[in-house]
């Protein structure tokens, strides 16, 4: 079953003479369960058109359609609720929220989900996650690889159909990585969540069961691996 | 985990400039408390001074009695018609009458144009409190104990209690008469128009002096200050227009004019203070929302609505409000408080001569109710919103897929 399907997608910055086609007419669809990456240059689009697929941004021309709805006349308050619900993101810097501890900052996911019961399930993820005991403690208070697991953490606790992340390992060293990296197929094989990344990282590439290509805005390759 | 929650991390995040951007809001409340509670005290020592020194709640005089000046004349004088008399007996709380006339008291040399004033000894404290009273001697009854000089009086004649003086006056129908009387006590009333400018002289003495039994001022107390407009109002027509009648009103309403000047100035001066934390506040509040834009964005990612972000971003502002006046009117509070059980007293301050002419007492005492405490409280708490307003909007209104991003 397909959870996001781009049709004839494009997304197109600024206007005349300073126009930039950061993405021209990307169709394609994520099934259930892949571990998907998307590589290509810096500049190609990979960051655009997550943007689109997380619905953090709306493309200039086609349709983005989340478990077969469309979402072009949704409003701010539907689009947050689908995304507080349906999708997870995962940040290259992290991005927890500062003046929360690693359980409250993944609570609050929950929360905005509508869901109740957060402390314990938090504490129960960080644990999974291989936090165990860190749960009180402020982002200022973790390493880098740390924090990236937290941010995994909150990503998934409100069992979203999709995690979308964003060079989730230009930040950390290799090891720190690599072990983020396995965590993340970990999940996407025990729990069956479906990731999908932007990468330079040949690490992440080895990992992942599909892998697009992106040139110029335009989709140049789409393999699937036989796991 | 709720937004309130949120927004007061936040806060305590950037202690130190919220503490700096509402200081402004800390000394405005308490300015705006400490002021008005002075000027709230001012206006009932000025309707007290009038109450309890010369009005009463209202006073019944001859018609065209003088407005100004220290002229007292008993060439007129009141006689009650049997109506007035019935009224008075019925519905008044008390009454007593009064001979005030104009008198000069020697000692050896030394001579002094006075207010005399000459009451009942027996009805005229139900009308005239001397509860604030400070009485060296003794309050005299008979002509014989002699007179209560005041002490500003006493002090310029260099006369003490139960030394004599002499006391000169015209008599009612206008022949000059001349006594030499003891002085049973010295009082300090502190009304500062009387206490300089004025001698307490009992009833038959005073017949002694101006040769009249006849009263030229009817003091009336009711059970309410309020009252007074009323009841004048029928006590002239029962006594005829031989007569008018002054409230205490009529004889604090200037002052109580400059009162409200003084008070605008006060509220004016206040809302400048305000008009620049607000901007402080605003300040700071598009300041928080620039450094956290990337906390924004991830707010958003997460699925927080637009109208969340905002409401956040108020809260802050708001909590700086609630903060600040709190501080403010705990300060003020206590201060105005404090003040309302202990007066300071003018008298210290004021140089010689000063307050001759005022009518309030030289104690002013703070007055504190809540509404002076609690309104500028809210007042700072809507500042507080208000000035939030745009910076939170800008908040609400960054681009997620770029404030994600952001540094
Ligand atoms: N907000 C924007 N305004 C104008 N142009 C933009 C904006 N965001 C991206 N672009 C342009 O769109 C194109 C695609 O950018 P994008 O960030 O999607 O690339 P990317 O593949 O993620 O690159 P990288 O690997 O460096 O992250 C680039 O040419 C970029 O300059
Ligand atoms: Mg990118």
């Amino acid at each position: 079953m397909s959870i996001c399907e781009l049709r004839g997608v494009s997304k197109t910055y600024g206007s005349g003479a300073v126009e930039v086609h950061a993405v021209r007419n990307v169709s394609l669809s994520i099934e259930v369960g892949e571990f998907t990456a998307f590589v290509g240059p810096s500049g190609s689009g990979k960051t655009t058109l997550l943007n689109q697929v997380g619905c953090l941004d709306t493309p200039s021309a086609g349709e983005v359609l989340i478990q077969g709805r469309g979402t072009g006349d949704l409003g701010d308050k539907q689009l947050a609720a689908l995304r507080a619900s349906e999708i997870g993101f995962i940040f290259q810097s992290f991005n927890l929220i500062p003046v929360l501890t690693a359980s409250e900052n993944v609570e609050l996911a929950l929360s905005l989900a509508g869901e109740s019961g957060g402390k314990q399930r938090a504490v129960e993820l960080l644990d999974q996650v291989g936090l165990e005991g860190l749960a009180n403690r402020r982002p200022n208070q973790l390493s880098g690889g740390q924090q990236q697991r937290v941010a995994i953490a909150r990503a998934l606790v409100k069992k979203p159909s999709l995690v979308i992340a964003d060079e989730p390992t230009a930040n950390l060293d290799s090891a720190n990585g690599e072990a983020v990296l396995d965590l993340m197929r970990q999940l996407n094989q025990d729990l069956g969540v479906t990731f999908l990344f932007s990468t330079h990282d040949p690490m992440v590439m080895k990992h992942a069961t599909r892998i697009v290509t992106l040139h110029d805005g335009e989709v140049v390759s789409d393999e699937r691996k036989e796991t | 985990m709720s937004l309130f929650t949120l927004a007061l991390r936040n806060l305590f995040r950037a202690k130190r400039r919220v503490v700096l951007s509402s200081a402004a809001i800390v000394v405005g409340v308490f300015y705006l408390i400490i002021g008005q509670s002075f000027i709230g005290g001012m206006n009932e020592s000025i309707v007290r001074s009038a109450e309890d020194g010369l009005t009463g709640h209202l006073l019944l005089r001859p018609a065209d009695y003088p407005k100004f000046g220290a002229a007292y004349p008993v060439d007129v004088l009141l006689t009650l018609t049997p109506d007035a008399r019935t009224l008075l007996a019925g519905e008044a709380t008390a009454w007593t009458e009064r001979q005030i006339f104009s008198v000069t008291a020697s000692s050896s040399g030394d001579s002094l144009r006075l207010r005399g004033i000459g009451y009942d000894p027996v009805r005229d404290p139900s009308v005239f409190s001397r509860q604030v009273w400070e009485v060296d001697g003794v309050i005299p009854e008979t002509a014989e104990q002699g007179v209560l000089l005041t002490s500003g009086a006493a002090r310029l004649l260099e006369l003490k209690a139960g030394d004599s003086v002499v006391l000169q006056a015209r008599t009612h129908k206008g022949a000059i008469n001349a006594l030499e009387v003891p002085i049973a006590g010295l009082v300090t009333t502190t009304n500062m128009a009387i206490d300089r400018t004025s001698v307490y002289v009992p009833q038959a003495l005073t017949r002694d002096l101006i040769r009249s039994e006849l009263p030229s001022h009817i003091g009336v107390k009711l059970a309410h200050r309020d009252e007074a407009f009323g009841f004048g109002d029928r006590l002239l027509a029962a006594q005829g227009s031989t007569a008018e009648v002054l409230t205490w009103f009529d004889e604090t309403k200037d002052l109580l004019r400059m009162q409200e000047i003084r008070s605008k100035a006060l509220n004016m001066l206040v809302a400048v203070l305000m008009l620049m934390s607000s901007l402080a506040i605003a300040n700071t509040i598009l300041m928080a929302a620039h450094e956290r834009t990337r906390e924004i964005g991830t707010l958003r990612a997460m699925g927080m609505t637009k109208a969340r972000v905002l409401a956040l971003f108020l809260t802050e502002g708001g909590l700086m409000g609630v903060g600040a006046g709190l501080l403010g009117a705990v300060l003020g509070g206590g201060g105005a408080y404090y003040l309302s059980l202990n007066p300071v007293n003018l008298a210290n301050f004021a140089g010689n001569g000063m307050g001759d002419q005022l009518q309030f007492s030289s104690w002013l005492y703070g007055e504190f109710s809540w509404p002076i405490v609690l309104i500028p409280v809210l007042v700072s708490i809507v500042v507080a919103v208000l000035a939030s307003i745009y910076p939170a909007r800008v908040a609400s209104k960054m681009v997620v897929a770029e404030a994600v991003r952001a540094e």
